[in-house]
């Protein structure tokens, strides 16, 4: 029945769009009507994503862990040794250092920048504006041979080596089904600052009571990316708050040992 | 039920599409390119010209510049590097500000270059940013052609000026000053002198923002001439926010003006710089005041600062000090005296257009050139130059039969060049090399020896450069007896013979042909040219300032193409208009540009294609943008010009300069105009803008190779554009774009071995070029983007095995995926450490594959093949053997894999009383995999696991066979990895843990 309901949704809509001008509030709507309710959305508390990609030959298996309360990991597996990036818990966020295979933290101004957008999950368009977050439609655009709203979503500012900066993302929404298929942003820091990054979202399929995307590419805006492909993902599952915990360092002395 | 929706929803789509494409006799291409991609591969190390340099009134970091024909660059670094910002919009730029009520978001961006040199482009009107050049809307102006100036009040976001200079080729009432009191949405305009008069410099009071300066400008360019100067020029001063202008000539010389600067300086907004052309030369030069224009007095009229003002007027005063003064220039020339005297700034590219200052410390210094952007940290004294800015502006491009191929092209005011399409690490600075001096255009490679053609302006010089023996010599025809005046264009035509390799002809107003390579020559026709002397007048060219450097010369042969089909059939096309064809080797011509309805007459032929499908085709391209006519013109005919058909639609922008006939689909043609890249796969019955990683360049010129099918660009501003392989626009016809999904046949790709060493430090901050893929690449087609669904992507061997799992594209119109025929990487047995040799993919063997693509239900399958790299040499034998070998030792490193495993698992489930076992277990584990240290330099004794991955990892990844020290090492870790095995087993037996269960070796590897 809801599938009949999304069928529905997506005809009429893509009819009216002829006529009518759509607001960027609309637009959400319609994309959390068409993606299982903006109820449905509500209810997600976590999320486990197990991954695979695909790097020049060599194949890396990854595991997502978002949470509602902006936990967050990354998982990759590299010869049987579990190896943590970008492990938040609310207020440290750390890695694993590849060399040494030990936690480290990340830098203050990124950690900041993480609590700052800590409350957009499971996605920044739901309660955004609770995030104080806005959006502005700034008009349809091609991209992908596909016609597309652009949405402008401002989060709060970040901080980037010391100066604040706006926080902007650019979505574009399939105007036939009101599914974001791209995001634009620009890179705020690093050598890289100034230029745009580009994810493509595609394969949209049933998760629980929601679609969520099952591939995305990442890359540079306009050029070839690197594709991450879902295949399975896990609505609410239990993670010990522990996984987050940054491990204290506790083997200083091994250390001296282990150098004489 | 979900499925159903997707599939209804697909097949509407498709029934749209298809009642489209039924309908008209067109193939609309426009939403077709998908994951075809350009890629740009430089050159920086020459960068290009730039028109306007712009700071950040507050944050000393960030710095903008607009170019002549590269569009809008910003800083975030302090100009260390820089990243474009504008690149779906007209590359060329004349004034580039910043709100100074809200610098971070809003920019300003008026197009058109405005130091109006012979191959200046156009502008198309003024653009604005909120966001920090993110976005951009249009404001108007469109027919401004060029923008001088934009000033915003800084105590008023919505007061803003805007300076037209205009139009360089003709009449124009655009031009003036402009003004809103509403952020834009209405312009009145404040001040107008004429239809030849622009404004070419304006300024704002600091403190008074009612005070304004405007230099008026009377000039005009035509192809063979240019003036500067007259009763109209003038500077103003309006105090009253642009209301009254009067002019301020206290002090000025008599006569008739030319282009003026004005300058304020910051700290004391009452003293003035002005730097004047003049009917006198000794008046010429720059004059100051120090009662904010009431009197002026002339200081310095030293070449450095009256020097070819049309390409130079500007003055630039330090933000803190009203006596140091940096006025554009051939080497550009700073005063520390009040503008009293000049010496040079530092060694740097010629030719300077701009000067900014860093807001803090004046010590620092950026100067814009026709080289790019150089920095100074000294206060000018020496400079150095901005390496990522890849600004190079082609006339003309060319390409080799080398692998990789070579592009060959020349640059305004940059020499020739030529530089490999592919390179270790990227295209860097390094891998290009000079073949020219002066201003660089056409530039040919011989096919057949390693001899290079280049050239300089007006064939002053041609040179044939030896490459192998590092031999130059001049080679231009010289006038002999009975010859009357040889005219060369600028940018004068050269060609090769696909039917002779010596053959070389070049065109002044006759066509020029040697057998020899350059040595003897002989005159094949009469004056090709209209022959017009009221054109040929160039010493009185430039007006108040005589300019003539050549690139006036009209009246010339531009452009010749001798038929692949047979060599006495040539075209040759003139500047004034002219389409000449010879079918006779040159012994009569027929001039059949009268046969083409609706070009006006007299414009620029600036190419002819001949065509490689039929004898009788050709394709022309006119420009008449020197005459103000801004259409462009392309027309074709199949008969030797007795008719021409127009070949251009309403879907073309900007003027054409050049068009490319594929070389198989004779419907498939590429079309170069000053706004970028356009194609047609119905032989001219509509076009469609490519726009994918490829900005709006002016593309001056085009070719496509031959064995690679790559279109390869040469930009007047973006350096080398190139799309690799086009082969699939091909293969799209209404038939195709009918279908579900469409696999674009594939010539066998070859796996290649060659490797090398990319250059690791010292470039950080240098653009490095692209280089193609050298994967595997399965192209499709899809009618509609895959958005919901699951869609997956294998390569299997023939009996459909997987071989290896890819991301797919879902993108509406063609996709391509690459593979690096790899297997997946073997799985490797657990260590406290990684084996880094375990981290490598095997390559599959030659032969046949399939691509398949799962969508929803459906299934698509395409066989392609690959290949050995011959460049290695190996027998049939030898692959086989290293292949063998390779999988051999995967095979192992994967039994090893499980052997770790199961050991593990035998250790946590082992009765921990017994402590022998444990310690023989552990005993053992130390000897087939690292327990100990860490992945960099408190690593520890490899053992068998990394002795085994290292040596399957160096077979793998070497190009060769194994060798016998290889296969010696091996049978000795084949040795140690037997004993292991049968010690293990020993100690499974001892370990009487039936009941464990354990996953299959299957199981474990699938996992």
């Amino acid at each position: 029945m809801k599938t009949l309901k999304l069928l529905f949704v997506a005809l009429i809509v893509s009819f009216s769009t002829q006529i009518n001008a759509q607001t960027a509030d609309e637009i959400i709507a319609n994309y959390f009507e068409n993606t299982g309710g903006v109820e449905a959305w509500q209810k997600i508390e976590g999320m486990k994503m197990s991954a695979k990609v695909n790097q020049g030959g060599m194949e890396i298996p990854l595991e997502i862990i978002q949470l509602k309360n902006g936990k967050q990991m990354t998982v990759i597996n590299f010869q049987g040794k579990e190896i943590k990036q970008g492990v938040f818990n609310g207020e440290v966020l750390w890695s694993t250092n590849f060399m040494t295979q030990k936690a480290e933290k990340g830098d203050q101004e990124t950690t900041d920048n993480m609590k700052r957008q800590m409350h957009e999950f499971p996605d920044p368009f739901l309660n955004y504006k609770d995030n104080g977050y806005t959006v502005e439609l700034l008009g349809k655009e091609e991209i992908d041979g596909t016609e597309t709203f652009k949405l402008k979503l401002s989060k709060v500012p970040m901080i980037v080596d010391g100066i604040e900066e706006e926080n902007v993302s650019y979505y574009f929404f399939d105007t036939e089904n009101f599914v974001p298929i791209v995001v634009q942003s620009e890179i705020k820091a690093g050598p890289m600052k100034g230029q745009s990054s580009e994810s493509k979202m595609s394969d949209y399929q049933e998760v629980g009571d929601v679609y969520m995307p099952f591939s995305m590419t990442q890359g540079l805006k306009g050029q070839p990316g690197q594709t991450i492909a879902i295949d399975k993902i896990e609505l609410n599952p239990q993670i010990d708050d522990k996984e987050f915990e940054f491990p204290e360092e506790e083997a200083v002395e091994t250390t001296i040992e282990e150098i004489k | 039920m979900k499925k159903l929706f997707f599939a209804i929803v697909l097949s509407i789509g498709i029934l749209s599409f298809n009642s489209t494409a039924q309908t008209a006799e067109t193939i609309d291409a426009s939403r077709l390119f998908g994951s075809l991609t350009a890629r740009h591969i430089g050159p920086a190390l020459m960068s290009g010209r730039i028109n306007d340099m712009e700071v950040h009134p507050s944050n000393p970091r960030i710095i903008y510049t607009g170019t002549a024909g590269g569009g809008v660059w910003k800083s975030n670094d302090a100009g260390t590097t820089f990243n474009p910002i504008f690149d779906d919009y007209c590359q060329s730029i004349g004034a580039v500000t910043l709100d100074p009520n809200d610098p971070d978001n809003v920019i300003y961006v008026g197009t058109g270059e405005t130091w109006p040199r012979n191959s200046v482009s156009i502008g198309d009107g003024l653009y604005k940013s909120v966001d920090g050049g993110s976005n951009w809307i249009k404001m108007g102006f469109e027919n401004s052609e060029r923008i001088a100036n934009i000033i915003v009040n800084p105590s008023n976001s919505d007061e803003i000026y805007v300076a037209v200079l205009g139009a360089l080729w003709s009449d124009s009432e655009d031009r003036g000053v402009y003004k809103t009191t509403d952020g834009g949405t209405t312009w009145e305009k404040v001040l107008y002198i004429n239809q030849k008069t622009g404004c070419a410099d304006m300024a704002m009071d600091p403190s008074n923002p009612n005070v304004l300066y405007a230099s008026m400008w009377e000039f005009r360019r035509t192809a063979w001439s240019f003036e500067s100067g007259g009763d109209f020029s003038a500077l103003y001063k309006s105090i009253d926010a642009g209301k009254t202008w009067n002019k301020i000539h206290n002090g000025f010389p008599e006569g008739q003006l030319g282009r003026l600067a004005i300058a304020i300086a910051p700290s004391n907004p009452n003293i003035l710089y002005t730097v004047i052309e003049a009917e006198e030369d000794l008046r010429k030069g720059l004059y100051r005041s120090d009662d904010a224009g009431e009197n002026w007095n002339q200081l310095n009229n030293d070449f450095g600062i009256t020097v070819r003002p049309f390409y130079f007027s500007r003055i630039v005063v330090d933000p803190k000090n009203p006596d140091v003064v940096i006025k554009a220039g051939l080497n550009g020339s700073i005063s520390r005296d009040g503008g009293k005297t000049f010496k040079s700034l530092g060694r740097m590219h010629s030719d300077i257009h701009d000067i900014a200052f860093d807001i803090n410390n004046s010590d620092i210094i950026y100067a814009g050139t026709d080289g790019g952007i150089y920095r100074s940290w000294n206060g000018g004294t020496t400079m150095e130059i901005v390496e990522n800015l890849p600004l190079s502006q082609f006339y003309h491009v060319s390409v080799d039969n080398a692998e990789p191929y070579n592009v060959y092209g020349g640059l305004q005011d940059n020499g020739s060049w030529y530089g490999p399409s592919s390179s270790g690490g990227g295209i860097e600075a390094r891998d290009w090399n000079s073949v020219g001096a002066g201003d660089g255009f056409r530039v040919l490679r011989h096919p057949k020896k390693n001899i290079i053609y280049s050239e300089m302006q007006g064939a002053d010089n041609v040179w044939r450069y030896d490459v192998d023996n590092k031999l130059v010599k001049t080679i231009q025809p010289l006038p002999v007896k009975g010859n009357p005046k040889l005219r060369f264009n600028w940018n004068a035509p050269m060609a090769i013979s696909t039917h002779q390799p010596d053959r070389f002809y070049m065109g002044s107003q006759f066509l020029h042909k040697s057998e020899d390579m350059g040595d003897t020559w002989t005159i094949i026709s009469p004056d090709l040219t209209t022959n017009n002397k009221s054109k040929q007048e160039q010493e009185s060219s430039g007006g108040l300032s005589v300019d003539n450097s050549g690139a006036e010369n009209h009246t010339t042969i531009f452009t010749i193409a001798e038929s692949t089909f047979d060599e006495n059939i040539i075209w040759v096309g003139t500047d004034d208009g002219n389409v000449q064809l010879t079918t006779d080797g040159g012994q009569t011509w027929t001039n059949t540009s009268a046969n083409i309805a609706g070009l006006p007459k007299n414009t620029w032929v600036y190419h002819i294609e001949a065509s490689v499908h039929d004898k009788a085709t050709a394709y022309a391209v006119f420009e008449g943008h020197t005459h103000g006519d801004m259409k462009p013109y392309a027309f074709k005919t199949s008969d030797f010009g007795k008719t021409w058909t127009n070949i251009i639609t309403d879907d073309v922008k900007g003027f054409a300069r050049n068009l490319q006939e594929d070389y198989v689909n004779p419907n498939l043609l590429f079309l170069g105009t000053e706004f970028g890249l356009f194609i047609t796969l119905d032989g001219g019955n509509s076009w469609a803008k490519f726009t994918n990683n490829m900005p709006a360049v002016a593309v001056h010129h085009i070719e496509m190779h031959a064995g690679t099918n790559d279109l390869v660009m040469g930009t007047h501003g973006r350096g080398i554009i190139i799309i690799d392989d086009i082969s699939p626009l091909r293969e799209i016809t209404p038939e195709v774009l009918k279908e579900k999904l469409h696999f674009f046949t594939s010539k066998p790709t070859v796996m290649k071995d060659q490797g090398g060493f990319g250059s690791n430090f010292g470039t950080e901050t240098q653009f490095v070029g692209q280089n193609p893929s050298t994967a595997a690449q399965i192209k499709y087609l899809l009618p509609k983007r895959h958005t919901f669904g699951k869609m997956t992507f294998e390569i299997q061997d023939m009996n459909g095995k997987v071989i290896s799992t890819l991301g797919a594209g879902k993108s509406k119109g063609i996709n391509i995926v690459n593979w690096f025929y790899s297997i997946r990487q073997p799985k490797t047995a657990k260590g406290k450490t990684f084996s880094f040799g375990g981290f490598t993919s095997p390559r599959v063997k030659a032969g046949q594959y399939k691509a398949v693509i799962t969508k929803g239900k459906e299934t698509f399958e395409h066989v392609f093949e690959v290949v050995y790299d011959k460049h290695s040499g190996l027998s049939a034998e030898e692959r086989e053997l290293k292949f063998n070998t390779t999988m051999k030792m995967y095979d192992m490193t994967e039994e090893l894999a499980y052997i770790v495993y199961e050991l593990d698992a035998i250790l946590d489930a082992v009765n921990k009383d017994n402590k022998k076992l444990i310690s023989s277990l552990n005993s053992l584990k130390e000897t087939l995999v690292i327990t100990t240290g860490d992945n960099y330099v408190g690593s520890a004794e490899p053992q068998l696991r990394e002795k085994m991955a290292d040596l399957y990892a160096k077979i793998a990844g070497s190009y060769d066979k194994p060798t016998s020290n290889e296969l010696g090492n091996l049978s000795i870790i084949e040795e140690r990895f037997e004993t292991a095995k049968k010690d293990f087993a020993k100690l499974k037996k001892k370990a009487k843990l039936d009941d464990l269960v354990l996953k299959s070796f299957d199981e474990f590897i699938k996992e």
